[in-house]
């Protein structure tokens, strides 16, 4: 084997060198790489928002890498990661936001899952019908930073920045109001109802009311606010009456409020300010009293239509209602009695009078001892609802304030109603008590005897005997007009002359009348100075001895 | 070890232009080779193999990164839209069943890519330290390097393909997300480093040891 290496050196040229310099251009390439992935990095550093935790009930329609956060319909963040809390009972929604909303993530910003819901009548999240649901966000916090967050389960009412004032009101019972339930002033709508929760010792609801802000100057502390919801229909003692606030709130119940005019205007409510919510406009124009004095009456009447409620009235005016009515059967004397708690306000009677006689004076006393009595009455003939009336009866017995059952009781008389169906027994009981057979009886055998009487010959002889005395008469007449009357005649005429003159003596202007006028003046006056000698004797019958002393 | 000499070792090398046989001097760092007869640039082993392949190793290295970080494609349907990762399309194949589908984009946009940077890193590292290490087996390596880097495109050409069929306007559309910018990037990385790196320096550590 030959080596062509060996074999011909000079056959192989030798290559030409030539310098070359610095270093490979390839180096560019990672170079170039490094920066690109260098900007992608810092890019992605820069570009990864604030990370938040919400924490839902449920996370329905959420998805880890596809559910949006949104505001005001623009994305501004994802769902990373969806998952359980240690003890499975909330979701933990974590998600990543634009780091623009870095600044807005604070005490106060609210989170919620928006899907297609049908609430206080509006459809809302149609959108996510298609899209899916997603986590809207409102940034309205100013308060701390804050990167974890409790989700909302259902939308606010109000979102973003909304000008205005939010404020508290308690009520009994929910009724037919719900979150976003208008609120209205003079029927303008002028805020909503955002919330309500039971109260945690279940006396009632508290609800969160957002007044809009021009509207928010309107509600001063003594602002009251009613239920007006549906249709209100009250039927009572009072009347029949239909109220509604608008079509709007028949359906999905609502808030009005209004500072009524009679009482003082007071200073813009502070945000906040709990507030009674009254269940019907009527209500609030009731004023307020504090002091309420219960009382007990017992009737024993029907209480039928008298209810819970029902006014009671001293003189037509009401001073306060009827609380409590119930049925009470007394084993010993196998009675029922009917006890009907009611309230008085004293505050709705001013005092007047100088009210001297001593302070502490127990007024419901001295007026039942002076005769009040409590008494059913009919408030509306048309219902028959009942009411009570408080009046002084001074033909009662003098009565006395009991205590029973730890309430004062106010004696009662029969009602109106009652006296005048009594009254009515009477005389139906009188008209049974007559004896009509015997009465008619008896006519019977008058009659009969009248008849006998009237058939009889003896009365056809007196008759007779009658028509001759007549005869008589009409002779005698006869005579007296001839010959007795023109002497009567003369004698009247006589008589008359002397009246005449007798009138002349005594005119009020002749002597004769004027001395009689001061004798009759003379004798009144020594009439009353017999009368008070008397009278004086009576005090003092020593004067007749000792004589009238100075 | 006589008839084992590679030609370099004998102070040869032959001009790739025409086939000229070349007397070259034992060590050529810094100078460029010319053939005296055609005139073009002669060189006995790639031209600073080592050091191209290192930089465009580093330089896929750094763009696999974002590759497989980022999304690939943005599907939109419905107005919806939804970003998929390589990763994140393969997970969502083999979840939903279809794992041959899955399987296949694993081994074309992650296996293989892999692969071969860690083959070619193996082989520069080797070359780089002289590791005198199984040179055969290592030469195969390359072969297999060379050979599957044609396949590592499918990933783009489904991507493309996807983007082109489906544009149903509002409905659908599909959309290349910027990781198959750099997933491209890192495939002609690849092609070009193994392409760079010169298999003749792994047996070159033998011959300067012997």
């Amino acid at each position: 084997m030959t080596d062509p290496v060996s074999q011909g050196p000079e056959e192989i040229p030798p290559a030409l060198v030539e310098e070359r310099s610095g270093w490979s251009v390839v180096w560019l390439i990672p170079i170039v790489a490094v920066v690109v992935g260098g900007w992608l990095a810092y890019r992605a550093i820069m570009e990864k928002g604030p990370e938040i935790t919400i924490v839902f009930e449920s996370a329905a329609g959420l998805e880890a890498g596809k559910t949006k956060v949104k505001y005001k319909d623009v994305e501004v963040g994802e769902v990373t990661d969806v998952r359980f809390n240690e003890d499975l009972s909330k979701v933990l929604v974590t998600a990543e936001l634009q780091p623009s909303m870095r600044d807005h993530l604070r005490e106060g910003t609210r989170f919620w899952v928006v899907t297609a819901r049908l609430a206080a009548g509006q459809v809302s999240g149609l959108s996510t019908l298609l899209s899916g649901a997603y986590i809207a966000m409102d940034p309205t916090g100013t308060g701390r930073p804050q990167r974890s967050f409790v989700g909302l389960n259902k939308p606010p009412v109000i979102t973003g920045r909304t000008p205005g004032t939010r404020y508290r009101l308690e009520a009994e019972s929910l009724g037919s109001i719900e979150a976003g339930s208008p609120v209205y002033y003079r029927k303008i709508r002028v805020g909503q109802v955002e919330s309500y929760e039971l109260r945690e010792d279940g006396s009632g609801i508290v609800f969160g009311i957002f007044i809009r802000a021009p509207y928010d100057r309107l509600v001063h502390e003594n602002t009251r606010f009613w239920n007006a919801s549906g249709i209100e229909v009250s039927l009572n003692a009072e009347g029949f009456r239909l109220r509604t606030e608008s079509l709007v709130s028949m359906l999905i119940g609502g808030i009005a409020f209004d500072t009524p005019e009679n009482l003082e205007r007071s200073g813009p409510a502070k945000p906040g300010t709990l507030f009674r919510l009254y269940s019907s406009r009527e209500e609030t124009t009731r004023p307020e009293y504090q002091r309420k004095e219960r009382y007990l009456i017992y009737f024993t009447d029907s209480v039928r239509g008298l209810k819970v409620g029902a006014p009671v009235l001293i003189r037509g005016i009401e001073v306060g209602k009827v609380v409590d009515v119930k049925f009470e059967f007394d084993v010993d004397t196998l009675d029922f009695r009917v006890p009907v708690l009611i309230e008085i306000e004293p505050d709705r009677v001013q005092l007047t009078g100088s009210g001297d006689k001593g302070p502490g004076r127990a007024f419901d006393e001295e007026l039942v001892a002076g005769g009040l009595r409590a008494q059913l009455s009919t408030g509306n003939l048309l219902t028959g609802q009942l009411l009570i009336e408080l009046e002084m009866h001074p033909e009662v017995p003098p009565g006395k304030l009991r205590v029973e059952h730890g309430y004062k009781v106010i004696p009662s008389i029969p009602g109106e109603i009652d006296r005048f169906k009594q009254g009515l027994l009477g005389v139906l009981q009188k008209i049974q008590r007559l004896p009509l057979d015997q009465i008619a009886e008896n006519l019977n055998a008058t009659l009969a005897g009248t008849n006998r009487i009237a058939n009889s010959p003896e009365l056809l002889q007196a008759l007779e005997h009658l028509n001759a005395t007549l005869a008589e008469t009409q002779t005698v007449a006869n005579d007296l007009s001839t010959k007795t009357l023109p002497r009567l005649e003369a004698v009247l005429q006589e008589a008359h002359r002397t009246l005449n003159d007798l009138g002349g003596l005594v005119r009020s202007d002749s002597p004769l009348y004027q001395e009689l006028m001061v004798m009759v003046k003379e004798l009144s006056a020594s009439a009353r100075s017999i009368r008070m000698m008397s009278s004086y004797l009576e005090q003092h019958p020593e004067a007749l001895l000792k004589g009238k002393r100075p | 070890m006589t008839g084992t000499h590679s030609a370099l070792r004998l102070g040869l090398a032959g001009c790739h232009s025409c086939q000229l046989l070349l007397r070259v001097p034992a060590r050529v760092r810094s100078s460029t080779l010319r053939c005296p007869r055609c005139g073009a640039v002669v060189h006995p082993r790639k031209p600073r193999s080592l050091s191209r392949t290192w930089a465009l190793l580093l330089a896929a290295y750094v763009f696999y990164v974002p590759a497989m970080v980022l999304p690939i494609t943005r599907i939109t349907t419905l107005g919806r839209l939804q970003e998929d990762t390589i990763m994140s399309g393969v997970v969502y194949f083999f979840q939903s069943g279809e794992w041959p589908i899955g399987l296949v984009i694993f081994v074309a946009s992650v296996f293989v890519p892999v692969l071969k940077l860690l083959i070619l890193s193996l082989l520069a590292v080797s070359v780089q330290w002289r590791s005198q290490w199984r040179p055969r087996d290592r030469t195969r390596l390359y072969r297999i390097t060379e050979m599957v880097g044609h396949w590592s495109m499918v990933d783009v050409y489904v991507v493309t393909l996807l983007v082109a069929l489906v544009k149903a306007g509002a409905l659908a559309s599909i959309e290349v997300g910027p990781a198959a910018f750099y997933f491209a990037s890192v495939v002609v990385l690849t092609i070009l480093a193994a392409n760079a790196f010169d298999p003749r320096l792994i047996w070159d550590a033998l011959e300067e040891a012997a």
